[in-house]
């Protein structure tokens, strides 16, 4: 080989590794931002970081539902109900004996005396939601639009329902009461980075650039060679074990579980947050997280009323102004920018990236 | 990449096959025997037989409605042929889904293009080499040769919804071509071109044929660009086959005369 050659080859090597690094500059971009919130928020006082934390789960269970609708263009209202299955069997898997006994008396006697670390937990949690993802996935991975929209609705209510009705396990229409109350700031936080990066990673592999071919177009993607529902199915998979991490860390959160956390109100959220941040790219889903986040706090404080000192006035929103705003911003962001705020781009240093 | 070693082999010679030839296809062929396709009541295709090998351009004509694109959607597993069977390479492979036959060999282009129009030009082709099985980088590298080879070298990184329609005709392709096929399905690929874009598309599907080694079956309005690419023609009409053979053949056929030339004029 000749010199010429090395230089060359050595030039292409540069070039390669470059273009390498560049694709990752979203996710470092991304992750930056999460460490950076979970930095500033940790300075502030108890009430403020649980409302950052809070943010955060929202943030892993939008990730999760990214993962699939985003990449799939496929409707989908059940990963709420994939929070759920992650709550309830982390739940029951760290509660401590004691607690079990006093609220879930008919627990299998295994199940009622076992208590595992939160880890175990998590994992398990987040496996359990994809476990059911992926049977009940099976059927229903064929079909889009509006028949998809209908049968995930239907999946929610089918696990709203069972969860509610299953006294002996969930505790049902009571709350379930007792879990270990791990989740922090920091470990929120960490979770949600994990999230963003698993996200990232399948949205780099081949699986994901076929299903992003099918969301284009799904007849030519078939042409292509592309397993629409293979494909539809992994995703769906994927973004169920991550909306089941979300629960975990809710169900941890809050301490106390109840069916009706787990139901419409979160679902109309956190496709709000996705479409509003702009749901084909993962900057879309945490930039939408972030806006109706702080939006929905800004609300809140409104709602709650409060006095500036600077101009003397008192501030009282009527109540629902929150809810009829984001409502509002939806509608608004459907109607004048559809691919919303980030236009389905991800970030990258010099702005946006197709 | 181009594989021009199989232009040695290249068969001019026009062949026509009778119905005692349609009883299993060797292992260069695609096949449909006697496919009938039905929507409602309505027979799209009725008991169209036609096959064609590799090496080989067949021209697939008739006037609008005559089912000429149900059939290339039943050769290619989009559309489920009622009965009648199609067989690829000596294989039945009717019922296959459309996915599983592009994978093994049959590759379609649409009237409408239907591109991936919110992917990079690069990544519309790239989809279809990793479904055959291609690493992330080879495929990146292929794509690179394939768009090389249809001129479209400059396009890899614009978005497919910003291309002209000519670009995006030939993307179409480069994306069909991108499957490896044994067969390869073209729908109007000329439709909206001018007279000049035309014929050079006609020698780029020529060359195909021979760089890439497959068989071509083209539904095409044009008849001039028919008439100077194919070896051999099938015409259709209301669903059923008007008349087999060579263009000079079929042109001259009283059928085909009355029914499509009638028609278009």
């Amino acid at each position: 080989m000749t010199r010429q050659d090395t230089s060359a080859n050595e030039t292409t090597w540069q070039l390669m590794s470059w273009e390498r690094l560049e694709r990752l500059v979203p996710l470092l971009i991304l992750v930056a931002v999460v460490a950076g919130i979970m930095l500033l928020a940790s300075q502030f006082g108890i009430v403020q970081q649980r409302r950052v934390t809070l943010g955060f789960i929202s943030l892993i269970s939008v990730v999760g539902l990214y993962v699939f609708m985003g990449n799939s263009g496929v409707l989908n209202f059940s990963s709420v109900g994939f929070m759920a299955i992650g709550a309830y069997v982390s739940a029951l898997l760290t509660m401590r004996p004691q607690v079990k006994a006093t609220f879930l008396r008919d627990l299998p006697d295994w199940l009622a005396a076992a208590q595992f670390d939160p880890i175990t937990g998590a994992l398990a949690g987040g496996a359990a939601a994809a476990l059911v993802a992926l049977v009940v996935g099976l059927p229903i991975m064929r079909l889009s639009g509006i028949g998809a929209g209908i049968a995930t609705l239907s999946i929610l209510i089918i696990f709203y329902i069972v969860l509610g009705n299953w006294t002996g396990v969930t505790g049902g229409q009571r709350s379930l009461m007792g879990l270990p109350t791990y989740v922090t700031i920091w470990n929120a936080g960490l979770a949600a980075i994990g999230a963003i990066v698993l996200a990232f990673v399948y949205q780099e592999s081949r699986s994901c650039l076929a299903l992003r071919a099918s969301r284009e177009d799904e007849v030519a993607a078939r042409s292509a060679g592309v397993r629409v529902v293979r494909e539809r199915l992994t995703a769906f998979v994927l973004g169920a074990f991550i909306c089941g991490i979300a629960g975990v860390f809710y169900g941890h959160f809050l301490g106390t579980l109840r069916v009706e956390n787990f139901y419409l109100d979160p679902t109309f959220l956190y496709i709000t947050m996705l479409v509003v941040g702009g749901m084909r790219s993962l900057t879309g889903a945490v930039v939408g997280v972030i806006v109706i986040s702080t939006l929905a706090e800004l609300l809140r404080l409104l709602e709650i009323g409060g006095r500036l000192p600077a101009l003397d006035v008192t501030l009282k929103a009527p109540a629902g102004l929150g809810d009829v705003v984001l409502a509002a911003l939806m509608l608004g962001i459907i109607l004048f920018r559809p691919q919303g705020i980030t236009g389905g781009r991800e970030i990258t240093l010099r702005g946006m990236r197709g | 990449m181009v594989n021009s070693a199989h232009s040695e082999h290249m068969h001019r010679k026009p062949c026509i096959w009778t119905e005692a030839d349609l009883k299993g296809c060797s292992d260069m062929e695609l096949e449909a025997s006697g496919v009938t396709v039905r929507f409602g009541g309505i027979r799209a295709v009725e008991n169209v037989s036609l096959r064609f090998g590799i090496h080989e351009i067949v021209g697939l004509i008739g006037p609008n409605g005559a089912g000429k694109t149900t059939l290339v959607n039943a050769l290619s597993g989009f559309q489920k042929p009622r009965s009648g069977r199609i067989c690829l390479a000596g294989k039945d492979v009717t019922g296959w889904r459309s996915d599983a036959l592009a994978r093994h060999g049959v590759a379609r282009t649409f009237q409408a293009v239907r591109l991936f129009r919110g992917l990079t030009v690069a990544e519309n082709i790239e989809t279809a080499l990793l479904s055959t099985g291609l690493a992330r980088s080879a495929a990146r590298a292929r794509a690179r040769d394939i768009l090389g080879y249809l001129h479209l070298s400059n396009r890899a990184d614009t978005l497919a919804s910003g291309l002209n329609y000519g670009d995006e005709r030939r993307v179409g392709i480069a994306r069909a071509l991108a499957m490896e096929p044994k067969f390869l399905l073209l729908d109007e690929p000329a439709a909206g071109l001018n007279i000049g874009e035309a014929e050079e598309l006609g020698q780029t599907i020529a060359s195909i044929r021979d760089d890439f080694g497959c068989g071509i079956l083209v539904i095409e309005h044009n008849m001039a660009l028919v008439m100077k690419l194919c070896e051999r023609l099938h015409v259709l009409a209301t669903g059923m086959t008007l008349a087999t053979g060579t263009p000079t053949e079929v042109m001259a056929d009283p059928a085909f005369k009355d029914a499509y030339l009638g028609a278009e004029t």
